[in-house]
């Protein structure tokens, strides 16, 4: 991969960490009401994988969706609001940081970890029918491979040879269960093979690797040879959400060792050898701050939805256009 | 064709529902379990693949979930799908697509998101199935903020009330009867709508109103007409959608006959039937010269084969009783 290239991976991870950062203040702030479940050591495949898809592609993330928001270019302030409450939210502050819909940049993400396995297999069926090359990228984690709803919505996909994704963040825990005791499968990608796919499992602390395999599963989709089914390995910096027990379930040489891998510090390594200096690495913080203080300050000043507007359109009146009797 | 009627069965209806709607929207889509190759369970979409292809007329594998999910995908993306759980009892393992997603997402979305699914399943008793195949789920639905939960009782009404549901554009319960679906009745040929939240009064009478749902208002009918002779007049209200519910037809209702008693085959306690009855009391508290009572299904899991079967749910007989009961004023006696 070129330096350019890379450099922009790079600055995505530098944007999706310091956004993840800043959440944990806002967080211990109280301004994110919700329990937080941070990104951090995560960057890589948001950082690889989404910025590859067009505009047009639908993602479907997680309770941990903030990163892969980012990444999709959805405006800061539509989601670091969302996640604050506040109106200018993407869904007006009315989601929080773990449920929230952008139909207008094709992003949705939800709190019940496996649902949207099938909904994305739901999406990638209306758009295999449609006039139309897009995709669906389903992302979700370890933990999701154990639901039911997995399995169905794998199924589905590969019965119906269906336009979409399946992007697992294996992040080496589910809430406090560590795969190597809760996923009965030694590779989570085997899974995907009983149902006649050929599963990736690749590094998902290499920008690069997860970039490649990007471009790649995007093409093979777009040429008809979908569902694709990958599995990234990485590693769950913090805890399920700020100010779980870690002790009752690692230790700290673990996190440590792992905190060494960071996708940052070996993207970094490499564009050094490229020969980015230490100034350019700063602007990068520096621009990525910038951008970050600007939504946060702006947030800050926006309003909560009001009571009304908290419990309206719970449904559409029978009486009105779309209810119409 | 106006006001042509035709003769046929409530599972012909929901079949031809179905199909005109499809023929009118190609982005009608119907998914379930044996829809496409079998015509479906009863039979009530017949010919559909045929006429329509796979892309309006999907048979899925065995997997609730999935057809939860593609139901909620494929709506996200702008097609209305007609989504089958062929019998009600299986749909606990799409519960999660229906209360998490489908019935949320309009509302975290400000209203920007729409989710127009017809979720259409069969409940009830009636066909010897046993405890997991004939259980009368519809309060579950009730419960849940963002869903309407409509139970057609009549051929005319089933298909009147599914081309409405299909048009609209919340996410709707269309609970069909399994015991319903060979009964005959007069329906309209060609456009029929029967609107989504109204009551309709089956018969009018005086003396008392039974509120009865689904497989239940056939035989309020039944029963009403038997009792006729002993000179006692009942009205018969079939509320036809549980929620949003036409309270105002129902109070008048019982306004006019000032005794009441509602009939529903799911089992009482945490029900539609007491909403109904409290709904009752709450606005007629002054006109009704006895309690409100309830005849429901007992709280059991359903006896298999066809002896103990009837004897679990309210039929004809025992609503003959009841009325006669509450109108000395005395208890109802389940079942």
């Amino acid at each position: 991969m070129d330096k350019d290239t890379l450099l922009e991976h790079y600055r995505m991870m530098v944007y999706l960490r310091r956004f993840d950062l800043a959440c944990t203040q806002l967080k211990l702030k109280d301004q994110i009401f919700s329990g937080y479940h941070a990104t951090m050591g995560q960057e890589a495949i948001a950082a690889g994988f989404i910025p590859a898809l067009n505009d047009d592609d639908v993602v479907f993330s997680t309770h941990r969706p903030h990163a892969h928001a980012a990444a999709k270019n959805i405006p800061l302030p539509r989601v670091m609001g969302e996640m604050m409450g506040r109106t200018c939210g993407c869904s007006g502050g009315l989601g929080g940081a773990m449920q929230f819909l952008d139909p207008q940049y094709h992003f949705y993400c939800g709190s019940i970890v496996g649902s949207n396995i099938p909904i994305s297999a739901g999406v990638a069926t209306a758009l295999k029918q449609g006039d139309t090359d897009r995709l669906c990228l389903c992302l979700f984690g370890d933990g999701a491979s154990n639901t039911g709803a997995f399995h169905e919505g794998l199924n589905l996909a590969a019965i119906w040879k269906l336009p979409v994704i399946f992007l697992c963040e294996n992040n080496q825990y589910g809430e406090a269960m560590p795969v190597k005791e809760f996923v009965s499968a030694p590779n989570i990608a085997d899974r995907a093979h009983s149902y006649g796919l050929k599963p990736w499992q690749i590094d998902g602390n290499d920008v690069v690797a997860v970039a490649e395999a990007a471009e790649e599963a995007i093409k093979k989709i777009r040429a008809g040879e979908g569902p694709i089914f990958i599995e990234a390995i990485t590693y769950r910096i913090k805890g399920h959400y700020m100010g779980d027990p870690e002790h009752t379930y690692r230790e700290k040489a673990e996190v440590d060792m792992w905190k060494k891998k960071s996708p940052l510090i070996r993207a970094k390594k490499t564009l050094t050898e490229m020969g980015v200096t230490d100034a350019e690495f700063k602007k990068i913080n520096k621009d990525v701050d910038a951008t970050i203080a600007e939504a946060e300050e702006y947030c800050l000043a926006q309003p909560y939805p009001t009571f009304e507007e908290s419990i309206a359109h719970v449904d559409i009146p029978l009486t009105v256009a779309g209810g119409t009797n | 064709m106006s006001g042509e009627m035709q003769n046929i069965t409530y599972g012909e209806a929901i079949r031809q529902a179905i199909d005109e709607e499809m023929g009118r929207d190609k982005n009608v889509v119907m998914m379930g379990e044996d829809v496409g190759r079998w015509g479906g369970l009863y039979r009530a979409s017949t010919g559909l693949l045929e006429k329509y292809g796979k892309d309006q007329v999907k048979d899925m594998p065995i997997a609730e979930a999935a057809i939860g999910g593609a139901a909620v995908g494929t709506a996200l993306m702008g097609l209305r799908p007609i989504a089958e759980i062929m019998y009600i009892d299986f749909i606990a393992i799409a519960m999660d697509q229906i209360v998490n997603h489908a019935a949320k997402w309009h509302q975290l979305s400000q209203g920007q998101v729409k989710m127009p699914i017809v979720f259409t399943t069969q409940g009830g008793a009636g066909r010897r199935n046993s405890s997991q195949h004939s259980q009368s789920l519809e309060n579950w639905f009730v419960n849940v903020p963002g869903l309407i939960t409509v139970m057609p009782s009549t051929p005319a009404d089933a298909k009147g009330l599914l081309k409405s549901a299909i048009r609209n554009d919340n996410p709707v319960m269309f609970i069909e009867h399994k015991a319903l679906f060979f009964d005959k009745g007069d329906v309209p040929v060609g456009e029929h709508l029967v609107p989504l939240g109204v009551a309709d009064v089956k018969r009018t009478g005086k003396d008392i109103t039974i509120i009865a749902t689904s497989w239940m208002v056939g035989f309020a009918l039944e029963a009403a007409e038997k009792l006729a002779e002993d000179g006692i007049s009942c009205e018969v209200v079939d509320p036809v959608t549980l929620w949003p519910l036409d309270t105002e037809t129902l109070i008048n209702s019982v306004k006019k006959t000032k005794q009441c008693l509602v009939v529903t085959e799911a089992p009482a306690a945490g029900g539609w039937s007491g909403e109904a009855a409290s709904i009752i009391n709450e606005a007629c508290f002054a006109d009704l010269k006895k309690p409100v009572q309830r005849l429901c299904g007992m709280r059991t899991g359903m006896p298999f084969g066809p002896i103990h079967e009837r004897k679990v749910v309210p039929g004809a007989e025992s609503i003959m009783e009841n009325v006669k009961q509450v109108l000395k004023g005395k208890e109802v006696c389940q079942s």
